[in-house]
Protein backbone atom coordinates (compact mmCIF):
# COMPACT_ATOMS: atom_id res chain seq x y z
CA UNK A 1 0.00 0.00 0.00
CA UNK A 2 2.56 2.58 1.15
CA UNK A 3 5.09 1.05 -1.19
CA UNK A 4 4.21 3.33 -4.12
CA UNK A 5 5.81 6.42 -2.49
CA UNK A 6 9.43 5.18 -2.51
CA UNK A 7 8.79 3.51 -5.86
CA UNK A 8 7.49 6.75 -7.34
CA UNK A 9 10.42 8.74 -5.87
CA UNK A 10 12.78 6.17 -7.30
CA UNK A 11 11.25 6.45 -10.76
CA UNK A 12 11.41 10.26 -10.49
CA UNK A 13 15.20 9.97 -10.46
CA UNK A 14 15.12 9.04 -14.13
CA UNK A 15 15.51 12.08 -16.40
CA UNK A 16 12.65 11.33 -18.86
CA UNK A 17 10.19 10.66 -16.01
CA UNK A 18 11.25 13.82 -14.21
CA UNK A 19 11.03 15.77 -17.46
CA UNK A 20 7.40 14.75 -17.97
CA UNK A 21 6.54 15.24 -14.28
CA UNK A 22 8.09 18.72 -14.27
CA UNK A 23 6.28 19.58 -17.48
CA UNK A 24 2.95 18.56 -15.93
CA UNK A 25 3.50 20.42 -12.62
CA UNK A 26 5.05 23.61 -13.98
CA UNK A 27 1.93 25.33 -15.48
CA UNK A 28 -0.05 24.67 -12.29
CA UNK A 29 2.70 26.00 -10.05
CA UNK A 30 3.14 29.04 -12.26
CA UNK A 31 -0.60 29.73 -12.38
CA UNK A 32 -0.88 29.35 -8.62
CA UNK A 33 2.11 31.69 -8.14
CA UNK A 34 0.47 34.36 -10.34
CA UNK A 35 -2.90 33.98 -8.58
CA UNK A 36 -1.49 34.03 -5.03
CA UNK A 37 0.90 36.85 -5.93
CA UNK A 38 -1.97 38.98 -7.29
CA UNK A 39 -4.11 38.30 -4.19
CA UNK A 40 -1.18 39.08 -1.88
CA UNK A 41 -0.34 42.31 -3.72
CA UNK A 42 -4.00 43.40 -3.55
CA UNK A 43 -4.12 42.56 0.15
CA UNK A 44 -0.80 44.24 0.85
CA UNK A 45 -1.12 47.36 -1.30
CA UNK A 46 -4.87 48.08 -1.02
CA UNK A 47 -6.52 46.27 1.89
CA UNK A 48 -3.85 46.48 4.60
CA UNK A 49 -3.84 49.80 6.51
CA UNK A 50 -0.89 52.19 6.40
CA UNK A 51 1.61 51.90 9.22
CA UNK A 52 1.19 54.54 11.95
CA UNK A 53 4.89 55.33 11.88
CA UNK A 54 6.20 54.48 8.42
CA UNK A 55 3.10 55.41 6.38
CA UNK A 56 2.87 53.60 3.06
CA UNK A 57 6.60 52.99 2.76
CA UNK A 58 6.38 49.84 4.86
CA UNK A 59 4.42 48.13 2.07
CA UNK A 60 7.68 47.06 0.48
CA UNK A 61 7.88 44.30 3.11
CA UNK A 62 5.34 42.34 1.06
CA UNK A 63 8.13 41.87 -1.49
CA UNK A 64 11.19 42.23 0.74
CA UNK A 65 10.40 39.74 3.51
CA UNK A 66 9.17 36.86 1.30
CA UNK A 67 12.25 37.31 -0.90
CA UNK A 68 14.53 37.21 2.14
CA UNK A 69 12.82 34.02 3.33
CA UNK A 70 13.19 32.51 -0.12
CA UNK A 71 16.88 33.42 -0.32
CA UNK A 72 17.49 31.21 2.73
CA UNK A 73 14.87 28.59 1.88
CA UNK A 74 16.37 28.02 -1.57
CA UNK A 75 19.83 27.65 -0.04
CA UNK A 76 18.40 24.97 2.26
CA UNK A 77 16.65 23.19 -0.62
CA UNK A 78 19.84 23.43 -2.68
CA UNK A 79 21.93 22.01 0.17
CA UNK A 80 19.57 19.04 0.58
CA UNK A 81 19.61 18.38 -3.17
CA UNK A 82 23.41 18.73 -3.26
CA UNK A 83 23.78 16.28 -0.38
CA UNK A 84 21.49 13.75 -2.04
CA UNK A 85 23.30 14.22 -5.33
CA UNK A 86 26.74 13.74 -3.81
CA UNK A 87 25.89 10.78 -1.59
CA UNK A 88 23.66 8.74 -3.92
CA UNK A 89 25.00 10.24 -7.18
CA UNK A 90 21.50 10.98 -8.42
CA UNK A 91 21.80 13.11 -11.51
CA UNK A 92 18.43 14.84 -11.07
CA UNK A 93 19.41 15.99 -7.56
CA UNK A 94 22.60 17.56 -8.92
CA UNK A 95 20.67 19.35 -11.66
CA UNK A 96 18.07 20.56 -9.15
CA UNK A 97 20.81 21.92 -6.86
CA UNK A 98 22.60 23.71 -9.67
CA UNK A 99 19.47 25.18 -11.23
CA UNK A 100 18.32 26.41 -7.80
CA UNK A 101 21.39 28.63 -7.42
CA UNK A 102 20.48 31.33 -10.01
CA UNK A 103 16.91 31.54 -8.61
CA UNK A 104 18.26 31.89 -5.08
CA UNK A 105 20.73 34.54 -6.24
CA UNK A 106 17.87 36.43 -7.91
CA UNK A 107 15.79 36.40 -4.71
CA UNK A 108 18.82 37.54 -2.71
CA UNK A 109 19.35 40.41 -5.14
CA UNK A 110 15.66 41.38 -4.91
CA UNK A 111 15.96 41.38 -1.11
CA UNK A 112 19.00 43.67 -1.23
CA UNK A 113 17.48 46.06 -3.79
CA UNK A 114 14.08 46.36 -2.08
CA UNK A 115 15.83 46.70 1.28
CA UNK A 116 17.94 49.60 0.09
CA UNK A 117 14.90 51.24 -1.58
CA UNK A 118 13.17 51.07 1.80
CA UNK A 119 16.30 52.12 3.67
CA UNK A 120 16.64 55.43 1.83
CA UNK A 121 13.44 57.05 3.22
CA UNK A 122 13.50 55.16 6.56
CA UNK A 123 17.13 55.10 7.64
CA UNK A 124 18.19 57.95 5.33
CA UNK A 125 20.77 55.83 3.51
CA UNK A 126 20.82 53.34 0.66
CA UNK A 127 23.30 51.08 2.35
CA UNK A 128 24.58 50.67 5.85
CA UNK A 129 27.04 48.18 7.29
CA UNK A 130 24.44 46.43 9.32
CA UNK A 131 24.60 42.75 10.21
CA UNK A 132 21.59 41.49 8.29
CA UNK A 133 22.39 43.50 5.19
CA UNK A 134 25.99 42.32 5.24
CA UNK A 135 25.17 38.66 5.72
CA UNK A 136 22.62 38.85 2.90
CA UNK A 137 25.33 40.36 0.68
CA UNK A 138 27.74 37.58 1.66
CA UNK A 139 25.00 35.06 0.81
CA UNK A 140 24.75 36.64 -2.64
CA UNK A 141 28.52 36.25 -3.12
CA UNK A 142 28.31 32.60 -2.07
CA UNK A 143 25.54 32.00 -4.61
CA UNK A 144 27.65 33.67 -7.31
CA UNK A 145 30.67 31.55 -6.35
CA UNK A 146 28.58 28.38 -6.70
CA UNK A 147 27.27 29.45 -10.12
CA UNK A 148 30.79 30.42 -11.21
CA UNK A 149 32.31 27.12 -10.10
CA UNK A 150 29.57 25.15 -11.88
CA UNK A 151 30.25 26.91 -15.16
CA UNK A 152 34.06 26.78 -14.92
CA UNK A 153 34.22 23.05 -15.68
CA UNK A 154 34.22 21.65 -19.21
CA UNK A 155 32.30 18.62 -18.00
CA UNK A 156 28.85 19.57 -16.71
CA UNK A 157 28.52 16.59 -14.40
CA UNK A 158 31.92 17.16 -12.78
CA UNK A 159 31.15 20.87 -12.40
CA UNK A 160 27.83 20.03 -10.77
CA UNK A 161 29.51 17.70 -8.27
CA UNK A 162 32.25 20.21 -7.39
CA UNK A 163 29.71 23.01 -7.00
CA UNK A 164 27.44 20.74 -4.94
CA UNK A 165 30.36 20.19 -2.60
CA UNK A 166 30.84 23.96 -2.35
CA UNK A 167 27.12 24.24 -1.48
CA UNK A 168 27.73 21.93 1.49
CA UNK A 169 30.87 23.84 2.58
CA UNK A 170 28.78 27.00 2.40
CA UNK A 171 25.98 25.36 4.39
CA UNK A 172 28.43 24.79 7.26
CA UNK A 173 29.76 28.31 6.92
CA UNK A 174 26.62 30.40 6.35
CA UNK A 175 25.41 30.14 9.98
CA UNK A 176 28.93 31.03 11.20
CA UNK A 177 29.01 34.05 8.89
CA UNK A 178 25.55 35.04 10.08
CA UNK A 179 26.38 34.87 13.79
CA UNK A 180 29.79 36.49 13.48
CA UNK A 181 28.33 39.37 11.51
CA UNK A 182 25.57 39.73 14.09
CA UNK A 183 28.16 39.89 16.81
CA UNK A 184 30.02 42.53 14.79
CA UNK A 185 27.31 45.11 14.29
CA UNK A 186 23.55 45.30 14.23
CA UNK A 187 20.96 47.92 13.38
CA UNK A 188 18.29 45.97 11.52
CA UNK A 189 15.11 45.22 13.46
CA UNK A 190 14.70 41.73 14.85
CA UNK A 191 12.23 39.18 13.50
CA UNK A 192 8.63 40.26 13.83
CA UNK A 193 7.05 37.01 12.74
CA UNK A 194 7.63 33.90 14.78
CA UNK A 195 6.68 30.32 14.34
CA UNK A 196 6.44 29.87 18.12
CA UNK A 197 4.69 32.44 20.21
CA UNK A 198 2.71 35.51 19.14
CA UNK A 199 3.86 37.51 16.11
CA UNK A 200 4.30 41.25 16.53
CA UNK A 201 2.33 42.10 13.44
CA UNK A 202 -1.27 43.10 12.74
CA UNK A 203 -3.37 40.28 11.20
CA UNK A 204 -4.40 42.43 8.21
CA UNK A 205 -0.69 42.83 7.36
CA UNK A 206 0.19 39.23 8.17
CA UNK A 207 -2.08 37.40 5.73
CA UNK A 208 -0.81 39.16 2.56
CA UNK A 209 2.73 38.43 3.74
CA UNK A 210 2.03 34.73 4.19
CA UNK A 211 0.14 34.58 0.88
CA UNK A 212 3.10 36.19 -0.85
CA UNK A 213 5.36 33.64 0.79
CA UNK A 214 3.24 30.84 -0.71
CA UNK A 215 3.35 32.63 -4.07
CA UNK A 216 7.16 32.86 -4.06
CA UNK A 217 7.38 29.16 -3.16
CA UNK A 218 5.13 28.28 -6.12
CA UNK A 219 7.16 30.56 -8.37
CA UNK A 220 10.34 28.82 -7.23
CA UNK A 221 8.88 25.42 -8.14
CA UNK A 222 7.70 26.66 -11.53
CA UNK A 223 10.96 28.40 -12.37
CA UNK A 224 13.08 25.52 -11.09
CA UNK A 225 11.16 22.94 -13.13
CA UNK A 226 11.44 25.04 -16.29
CA UNK A 227 15.21 25.38 -15.77
CA UNK A 228 15.66 21.70 -14.94
CA UNK A 229 13.78 20.70 -18.11
CA UNK A 230 16.02 22.93 -20.20
CA UNK A 231 19.14 21.59 -18.48
CA UNK A 232 18.05 17.97 -18.97
CA UNK A 233 17.40 18.52 -22.68
CA UNK A 234 20.85 20.13 -23.02
CA UNK A 235 22.82 17.52 -21.08
CA UNK A 236 20.92 14.44 -22.33
CA UNK A 237 20.98 15.66 -25.92
CA UNK A 238 22.24 12.35 -27.33
CA UNK A 239 19.68 10.14 -25.62
CA UNK A 240 16.76 8.44 -27.32
CA UNK A 241 14.04 10.05 -25.20
CA UNK A 242 15.23 13.54 -26.16
CA UNK A 243 15.21 12.52 -29.83
CA UNK A 244 11.66 11.27 -29.45
CA UNK A 245 10.60 14.63 -28.04
CA UNK A 246 12.46 16.53 -30.72
CA UNK A 247 10.86 14.43 -33.47
CA UNK A 248 7.45 14.80 -31.88
CA UNK A 249 7.02 11.08 -31.33
CA UNK A 250 5.19 9.84 -28.25
CA UNK A 251 7.77 8.72 -25.69
CA UNK A 252 7.70 5.14 -24.46
CA UNK A 253 7.34 5.04 -20.67
CA UNK A 254 9.16 1.78 -20.26
CA UNK A 255 12.47 3.20 -21.53
CA UNK B 1 59.26 4.91 12.16
CA UNK B 2 58.88 1.87 9.91
CA UNK B 3 59.12 2.79 6.24
CA UNK B 4 55.71 2.76 4.55
CA UNK B 5 53.80 3.43 7.76
CA UNK B 6 51.46 6.40 7.89
CA UNK B 7 53.69 8.60 10.11
CA UNK B 8 56.68 7.88 7.85
CA UNK B 9 54.68 8.78 4.75
CA UNK B 10 53.47 12.01 6.35
CA UNK B 11 57.00 12.97 7.41
CA UNK B 12 58.38 12.15 3.97
CA UNK B 13 55.70 14.22 2.24
CA UNK B 14 56.30 17.16 4.59
CA UNK B 15 60.06 16.95 3.99
CA UNK B 16 59.54 16.74 0.22
CA UNK B 17 57.26 19.79 0.11
CA UNK B 18 59.56 21.85 2.31
CA UNK B 19 62.58 20.84 0.20
CA UNK B 20 60.75 21.76 -3.01
CA UNK B 21 59.82 25.12 -1.53
CA UNK B 22 63.40 25.72 -0.34
CA UNK B 23 64.80 24.98 -3.81
CA UNK B 24 62.67 27.84 -5.11
CA UNK B 25 63.28 30.35 -2.33
CA UNK B 26 62.21 33.26 -4.55
CA UNK B 27 58.63 32.03 -4.50
CA UNK B 28 58.58 32.15 -0.69
CA UNK B 29 59.53 35.82 -0.81
CA UNK B 30 56.73 36.72 -3.23
CA UNK B 31 53.78 36.93 -0.76
CA UNK B 32 55.97 38.92 1.63
CA UNK B 33 57.00 41.38 -1.10
CA UNK B 34 53.38 41.67 -2.17
CA UNK B 35 52.31 42.46 1.41
CA UNK B 36 55.08 45.06 1.85
CA UNK B 37 54.23 46.82 -1.42
CA UNK B 38 50.48 46.91 -0.77
CA UNK B 39 51.15 48.26 2.73
CA UNK B 40 53.26 51.11 1.34
CA UNK B 41 50.44 52.00 -1.06
CA UNK B 42 48.01 52.74 1.78
CA UNK B 43 49.71 55.88 3.15
CA UNK B 44 50.01 57.16 -0.42
CA UNK B 45 46.32 56.57 -1.05
CA UNK B 46 44.78 57.90 2.18
CA UNK B 47 47.44 60.28 3.50
CA UNK B 48 50.19 59.89 6.09
CA UNK B 49 48.41 61.17 9.25
CA UNK B 50 49.49 58.82 12.10
CA UNK B 51 46.11 58.92 13.87
CA UNK B 52 44.21 57.78 10.76
CA UNK B 53 46.82 55.10 9.96
CA UNK B 54 46.77 53.76 13.53
CA UNK B 55 42.98 53.52 13.36
CA UNK B 56 43.00 51.33 10.22
CA UNK B 57 46.35 49.52 10.71
CA UNK B 58 44.94 46.29 12.18
CA UNK B 59 42.25 45.79 9.59
CA UNK B 60 44.56 46.68 6.71
CA UNK B 61 47.23 44.20 7.83
CA UNK B 62 44.67 41.39 8.13
CA UNK B 63 43.17 42.07 4.72
CA UNK B 64 46.63 42.24 3.12
CA UNK B 65 47.67 38.95 4.75
CA UNK B 66 44.41 37.39 3.56
CA UNK B 67 45.01 38.54 -0.02
CA UNK B 68 48.65 37.38 0.05
CA UNK B 69 47.51 33.93 1.20
CA UNK B 70 44.84 33.91 -1.50
CA UNK B 71 47.46 34.60 -4.17
CA UNK B 72 49.80 31.88 -2.90
CA UNK B 73 46.99 29.29 -2.60
CA UNK B 74 46.63 28.94 -6.34
CA UNK B 75 49.71 26.75 -6.69
CA UNK B 76 49.04 24.64 -3.59
CA UNK B 77 48.08 21.56 -5.64
CA UNK B 78 48.90 22.88 -9.13
CA UNK B 79 52.42 21.40 -9.42
CA UNK B 80 51.37 18.01 -8.05
CA UNK B 81 48.42 17.79 -10.43
CA UNK B 82 50.53 18.82 -13.43
CA UNK B 83 53.30 16.25 -12.86
CA UNK B 84 50.95 13.47 -11.76
CA UNK B 85 52.08 13.15 -8.12
CA UNK B 86 48.54 13.91 -7.00
CA UNK B 87 47.24 10.70 -8.61
CA UNK B 88 49.93 8.77 -6.76
CA UNK B 89 48.96 10.40 -3.46
CA UNK B 90 45.35 9.42 -4.11
CA UNK B 91 46.33 5.83 -4.84
CA UNK B 92 48.58 5.63 -1.76
CA UNK B 93 47.44 3.26 1.00
CA UNK B 94 47.73 6.05 3.59
CA UNK B 95 44.58 8.17 4.19
CA UNK B 96 44.46 10.99 1.66
CA UNK B 97 43.13 13.43 4.29
CA UNK B 98 46.33 13.08 6.36
CA UNK B 99 48.59 13.48 3.33
CA UNK B 100 46.66 16.53 2.18
CA UNK B 101 46.87 17.87 5.73
CA UNK B 102 50.68 17.56 5.51
CA UNK B 103 50.67 19.48 2.23
CA UNK B 104 48.59 22.22 3.85
CA UNK B 105 50.98 22.32 6.81
CA UNK B 106 53.96 22.68 4.47
CA UNK B 107 52.14 25.41 2.58
CA UNK B 108 51.35 27.23 5.82
CA UNK B 109 55.01 27.07 6.88
CA UNK B 110 56.28 28.39 3.56
CA UNK B 111 53.64 31.01 2.78
CA UNK B 112 52.17 32.19 6.09
CA UNK B 113 55.04 32.02 8.58
CA UNK B 114 57.08 34.63 6.63
CA UNK B 115 53.97 36.82 6.56
CA UNK B 116 53.54 36.48 10.33
CA UNK B 117 57.20 37.42 10.81
CA UNK B 118 56.87 40.49 8.63
CA UNK B 119 53.38 41.54 9.85
CA UNK B 120 54.58 43.44 12.98
CA UNK B 121 56.92 45.45 10.74
CA UNK B 122 54.05 46.27 8.40
CA UNK B 123 51.82 47.17 11.35
CA UNK B 124 54.42 49.50 12.81
CA UNK B 125 54.83 51.13 9.39
CA UNK B 126 51.12 51.89 9.72
CA UNK B 127 51.68 53.21 13.31
CA UNK B 128 49.92 50.41 15.16
CA UNK B 129 50.56 51.04 18.88
CA UNK B 130 53.24 48.64 20.26
CA UNK B 131 50.97 47.29 23.02
CA UNK B 132 48.68 45.78 20.36
CA UNK B 133 51.56 43.90 18.67
CA UNK B 134 51.33 40.67 20.73
CA UNK B 135 47.61 40.45 19.97
CA UNK B 136 48.36 40.93 16.26
CA UNK B 137 50.82 38.04 16.30
CA UNK B 138 48.50 35.76 18.29
CA UNK B 139 45.57 36.55 16.00
CA UNK B 140 47.71 35.88 12.93
CA UNK B 141 49.04 32.61 14.38
CA UNK B 142 45.44 31.41 14.79
CA UNK B 143 43.85 32.92 11.68
CA UNK B 144 46.44 32.11 8.99
CA UNK B 145 46.18 28.29 9.42
CA UNK B 146 42.42 28.71 9.41
CA UNK B 147 42.59 30.59 6.10
CA UNK B 148 45.01 28.03 4.62
CA UNK B 149 42.74 25.13 5.60
CA UNK B 150 39.60 26.81 4.29
CA UNK B 151 41.39 27.91 1.13
CA UNK B 152 42.80 24.43 0.51
CA UNK B 153 39.27 22.96 0.34
CA UNK B 154 38.25 25.49 -2.29
CA UNK B 155 41.51 25.18 -4.26
CA UNK B 156 40.92 21.42 -4.34
CA UNK B 157 37.46 22.04 -5.82
CA UNK B 158 38.84 24.21 -8.63
CA UNK B 159 41.70 21.76 -9.29
CA UNK B 160 39.86 20.13 -12.20
CA UNK B 161 38.84 23.37 -13.92
CA UNK B 162 40.92 25.42 -16.32
CA UNK B 163 40.17 28.93 -15.03
CA UNK B 164 40.62 29.31 -11.31
CA UNK B 165 42.32 32.60 -10.30
CA UNK B 166 39.44 35.06 -9.88
CA UNK B 167 36.98 32.25 -9.23
CA UNK B 168 38.95 31.25 -6.16
CA UNK B 169 38.68 34.80 -4.81
CA UNK B 170 34.93 34.82 -5.44
CA UNK B 171 34.54 31.52 -3.59
CA UNK B 172 36.97 32.05 -0.73
CA UNK B 173 36.51 35.65 0.35
CA UNK B 174 32.84 35.41 1.45
CA UNK B 175 33.72 32.38 3.57
CA UNK B 176 36.57 34.31 5.22
CA UNK B 177 34.30 37.00 6.65
CA UNK B 178 34.14 35.46 10.17
CA UNK B 179 37.95 35.11 10.33
CA UNK B 180 38.46 38.76 9.39
CA UNK B 181 35.78 39.91 11.84
CA UNK B 182 37.24 38.04 14.82
CA UNK B 183 40.91 38.71 14.05
CA UNK B 184 40.42 42.43 13.44
CA UNK B 185 37.95 42.56 16.33
CA UNK B 186 40.57 41.23 18.75
CA UNK B 187 43.06 43.82 17.54
CA UNK B 188 40.54 46.67 17.77
CA UNK B 189 39.67 45.60 21.32
CA UNK B 190 43.37 45.51 22.26
CA UNK B 191 43.89 48.99 20.79
CA UNK B 192 41.05 50.37 22.90
CA UNK B 193 42.36 48.64 26.01
CA UNK B 194 39.44 46.20 26.21
CA UNK B 195 39.60 42.46 26.76
CA UNK B 196 40.52 40.67 23.53
CA UNK B 197 40.23 37.10 24.79
CA UNK B 198 36.72 36.37 23.44
CA UNK B 199 37.43 36.90 19.71
CA UNK B 200 40.75 35.06 20.04
CA UNK B 201 38.92 32.16 21.67
CA UNK B 202 36.46 32.15 18.76
CA UNK B 203 39.37 32.01 16.32
CA UNK B 204 40.83 29.10 18.29
CA UNK B 205 37.48 27.30 18.21
CA UNK B 206 37.26 27.83 14.46
CA UNK B 207 40.80 26.56 13.99
CA UNK B 208 40.08 23.44 16.06
CA UNK B 209 37.02 22.70 13.92
CA UNK B 210 38.86 23.39 10.65
CA UNK B 211 41.81 21.21 11.68
CA UNK B 212 39.47 18.25 11.99
CA UNK B 213 37.07 18.89 9.13
CA UNK B 214 39.07 20.72 6.46
CA UNK B 215 41.57 17.94 5.53
CA UNK B 216 38.68 15.48 5.20
CA UNK B 217 36.70 17.94 3.09
CA UNK B 218 39.81 18.74 1.07
CA UNK B 219 40.42 15.06 0.29
CA UNK B 220 36.78 14.59 -0.73
CA UNK B 221 36.93 17.70 -2.91
CA UNK B 222 40.13 16.50 -4.61
CA UNK B 223 38.48 13.17 -5.41
CA UNK B 224 35.53 15.01 -6.95
CA UNK B 225 37.65 17.46 -8.90
CA UNK B 226 40.09 14.84 -10.19
CA UNK B 227 37.12 12.56 -10.95
CA UNK B 228 38.57 9.29 -9.73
Amino acid sequence: MANWVPLWLHRLGSPPVFYRFAGAVRPWAFGLALLLGAVALYGGLVVAPADYQQGDAYRIIFIHVPSAWMSLFIYGAMAVAAFVGLVWRIKIAEVVAMESAPIGAAFTLITLVTGSLWGKPMWGTWWTWDARLTSELVLLFIYLGIIGLYHSFEDRRQGARAAAFLVLVGAVNVPIVHFSVNWWNTLHQGSTIRLLGPSHIEASMLWPLLTMMAATKCYYVASLFARVRADLIASEGGKAWVRDIALGQPGNDAA
Amino acid sequence: MTPGSTPAACAALLRRDLTLAWRRRGDIAMPVLYAVIVTTLFPFAIGPEPALLARIAGGVVFVIVLLAILLSLDHLFRGDIDDGSMELLMLAPQPLALLVGMKILAHWITSSLPLIVVAPVLASMLKLPPEAMPVLVIALLLSTPLLCLLGAVLVALTAGSKRSGMLLALMLLPLCVPVVIFAAGALAAAQEGLSWVAPIAWLGAGLAMALVLAPLACAAALRIAMDT
